[in-house]
């Protein structure tokens, strides 16, 4: 079992236990619903992770493993430069800025939103 | 598949102002980060001196009410929000990669537009001080009905509202990036026990992060509706509840104090050793309390509300009690490795004992105020100020300069010098002292936070102006890192990949360290391959 396995089935399993536990002690509706929802939260993580995890194989779970076995291995592209995430945050910057002094300001932003939404599908193919 | 598949052969690194806006290098991601949460720093400070300023006696009128409640709000929001997490998250931005041998982040144009979202919603929250009602006065924990429509009627509080949103959003995206480098793009031979602490912390932050900052999102959607959109979420005229912004709150605020913890427990975990000459002592010990930590962090929210009457304060005391456990586990792990060690005590070294010095102060007395009797007692009071300080700013803030002289050679590849840090590191351990303690008497005599004034009885006066004089001092310690940072620039002597004998992977590449990270990673067998390496003289060990 991989440990990113490990540790959301273990948080998991925690926060049912706190959960059920303050319930247990305290009857109190609002910190037990919090941690309730904490605990689904992690078990669809932790169910997920069991179901549905693929079976990676890393070159970085290998103790033995050298540099040279794990050459020539394609990881996918990296953009060094790319202008979209500033725009993309300035945009969204926009929307939020928008809902407190102008609509059209967050209608703005969320059209900007939807086309840099498109350029980032177009920069990754 | 690996991280390490190939090294990127990239163009000449460029420096203008449009390189850096558009990069996706983590390290630049990184610098970009570490030195806007610096600016925040030095305007949050600013504010801090103007607050000590009003203080320094009693009956001050620096100041008006409205314009102090302003600026403590302010103040309060820029170290949590914008300085002490997201120095953090600009420091692992730099290392992780560096630490696990990868070529970048898993997204690394997320990473980037995570940093932009943090800087913008950083200047939102700031461009309430210029609407016609000044920026937002409710205090960083912004409580209803204090922050509710009816008391806070301007602009500045909604602006609070979306830009910290703003900065939780580029939080919780910048946690999903850590993990999915960490669990994935480790060099070969990197397994996952073999990564440095200060990674390990990471992994820990990133989780408390995702379970933690979607509830102060919820949060703050929710006042927002009431405020701009007729909601009565925390209107309890209309059947809600202002408790329940507290609830919500907390469940990220505790939480939160270890977002801006763990990530130093990692630094110092990664110093300490460094300057002892020693392996860490209970490597894996280290790891599973950080785990503990993160796990219980999530139970103790409540102990924030012990007086409020609305939550079981025995089961929240129990387990606030219990955190004390991991985290003597570390202390005792920091103290065991320089046991005998062969200590060296540079700069980083200086603030890396500090820390432990001031955190433990500040963890003794969080320790007193979880126990709901001594609360009921210190609760809203200067001892609560002081305790808070001693565990962030004690704690934190000595532990972010000791990262920033630990690894300021391996960015800029040049060394801060050692006299004056050692300066720095007297006039801050000095004025920090001479500043909070003294809080915790005025706490115990009595003394409110978040007054702007108070009486001249007792011993409050004297003990408000030697904090005022210290929190002076203070600023001469941070003056003089400037000073340091401005002469080393100008020297710009070139101190090689590894100035300290240190022991993790970033140390095995050059200082700065090339666009692609590594030219030749060294094979890894433990989790100190760089010490490996220079055991065996160079060659694979």
């Amino acid at each position: 079992m991989t440990i990113g396995r490990r540790l959301f089935i273990s948080s998991g399993v925690f926060a049912v236990a706190i959960a059920v536990g303050y319930w247990l002690v305290a009857h109190e509706i609002t910190g037990t619903f919090l941690l309730g929802f904490l605990a689904f939260a992690l078990s669809v993580i932790a169910g997920y992770m069991i179901v549905a995890e693929r079976k990676a194989d890393l070159w970085g779970d290998r103790g033995d493993a050298t540099m040279a076995e794990a050459a020539n291995q394609v990881i996918g592209t990296y953009s060094i430069r790319s202008p979209l995430p500033f725009w993309s945050a300035l945009a969204i910057t926009s929307i939020a800025l928008g809902l407190v002094i102008s609509p059209t300001l967050a209608v703005l932003g969320f059209l900007a939103a939807l086309g840099l939404g498109a350029a980032f599908i177009v920069q990754s193919r | 598949m690996s991280a390490l598949a190939e090294s990127r052969v990239s163009p000449a690194a460029r420096s203008d102002l449009l390189s850096w806006i558009t990069t996706t290098d983590h390290k630049r991601i990184g610098i970009l980060y570490l030195s806007t949460s610096l600016v925040y720093f030095a305007v949050a400070g600013a504010l801090a001196l103007a607050i000590r300023t009003q203080l320094a006696r009693p009956g001050n009128t620096l100041v008006t009410p409205h314009t102090y409640a302003q600026l403590f709000t302010l103040h309060g929001t820029a170290m949590i929000f914008l300085f002490v997490a997201p120095f953090a998250l600009g420091l692992a931005n730099f290392l992780i990669p560096l630490q696990i041998g990868a070529p970048d982040m898993a997204f690394p144009r997320l990473n980037a537009t995570s940093y932009w979202l943090f800087l913008f919603g950083g200047l939102v929250v700031f461009s309430g001080a210029a609407t016609n009602e000044g920026a937002a006065a409710a205090g960083w924990t912004s409580y209803v009905p204090l922050s509710a429509i009816k008391v806070s009627t301007g602009l500045g509080q909604d602006l609070w509202i979306v830009g910290v949103f703003l900065v939780s959003v580029a939080t919780i995206l910048t946690a999903v990036n850590f993990v999915t480098t960490i669990f994935i793009y480790r060099a070969p031979g990197m397994t996952m026990w073999r990564i440095p602490i200060f990674t390990w912390e990471m992994v820990a932050t990133s989780l408390l992060i995702f379970m933690a900052f979607p509830s102060l999102a919820a949060d703050l959607l929710l006042l927002f509706v009431d405020r701009r959109l007729g909601g009565h979420a925390f209107d309890p005229a209309a059947g809600g509840n202002v408790v329940l912004w507290q609830h919500l709150f907390w469940f990220f605020g505790h939480p939160e104090v270890y977002v801006m913890i763990l990530p130093y427990f990692g630094v110092i975990s990664e110093i300490v050793p460094v300057f002892s000459r020693k392996p860490i002592f209970g490597y894996t010990g280290l790891v599973l309390a950080a785990f503990a930590i993160a796990g219980l962090s999530m139970g103790v929210w409540a102990h924030h509300m012990f007086t409020t009457g609305a939550v079981n304060n025995p089961f929240f005391s129990f387990l606030s009690f219990l955190i004390a456990v991991p985290t003597g586990v570390k202390f005792f792990n920091w103290i065991a490795t320089m046991w005998r060690g062969s200590i060296s005590f540079e700069t980083p070294m200086l603030f890396a004992i500090g820390f432990l010095l001031n955190f433990l102060l500040g963890g003794v007395t969080g320790v007193m105020i979880a126990s709901p009797a001594v609360d009921y007692m210190a609760h809203d009071s200067y001892f609560v100020v002081a305790h808070f300080h001693y565990v962030l700013g004690g704690g934190s803030l000595f532990a972010i300069f000791a990262a920033l002289f630990f690894w300021w050679p391996k960015m800029f590849g040049v060394k801060l010098d050692e006299t004056l840090g050692k300066w720095c590191f007297w006039l801050l351990f000095v004025g920090f002292n001479v500043t909070f303690l003294p809080m915790h008497l005025m706490g115990l005599e009595g003394m409110p936070r978040r007054v702007f004034t108070y009486p001249d009885t007792g011993r409050l006066a004297e003990l408000n102006a030697i904090a005022t004089f210290g929190s002076y001092v203070m600023l001469a310690g941070v003056a003089l890192f400037v000073w340091n940072v401005v002469l080393s620039t100008a020297r710009g002597e070139p101190v090689g990949d590894d100035p300290w004998g240190a022991n993790s992977l970033e140390w095995a590449t050059s200082s700065p360290p090339p666009e692609h990270n590594f030219d030749r990673i060294p094979p890894i067998r433990s989790e100190r391959p760089v010490y490996d390496l220079r055991r065996s003289g160079g060659r694979a060990p």
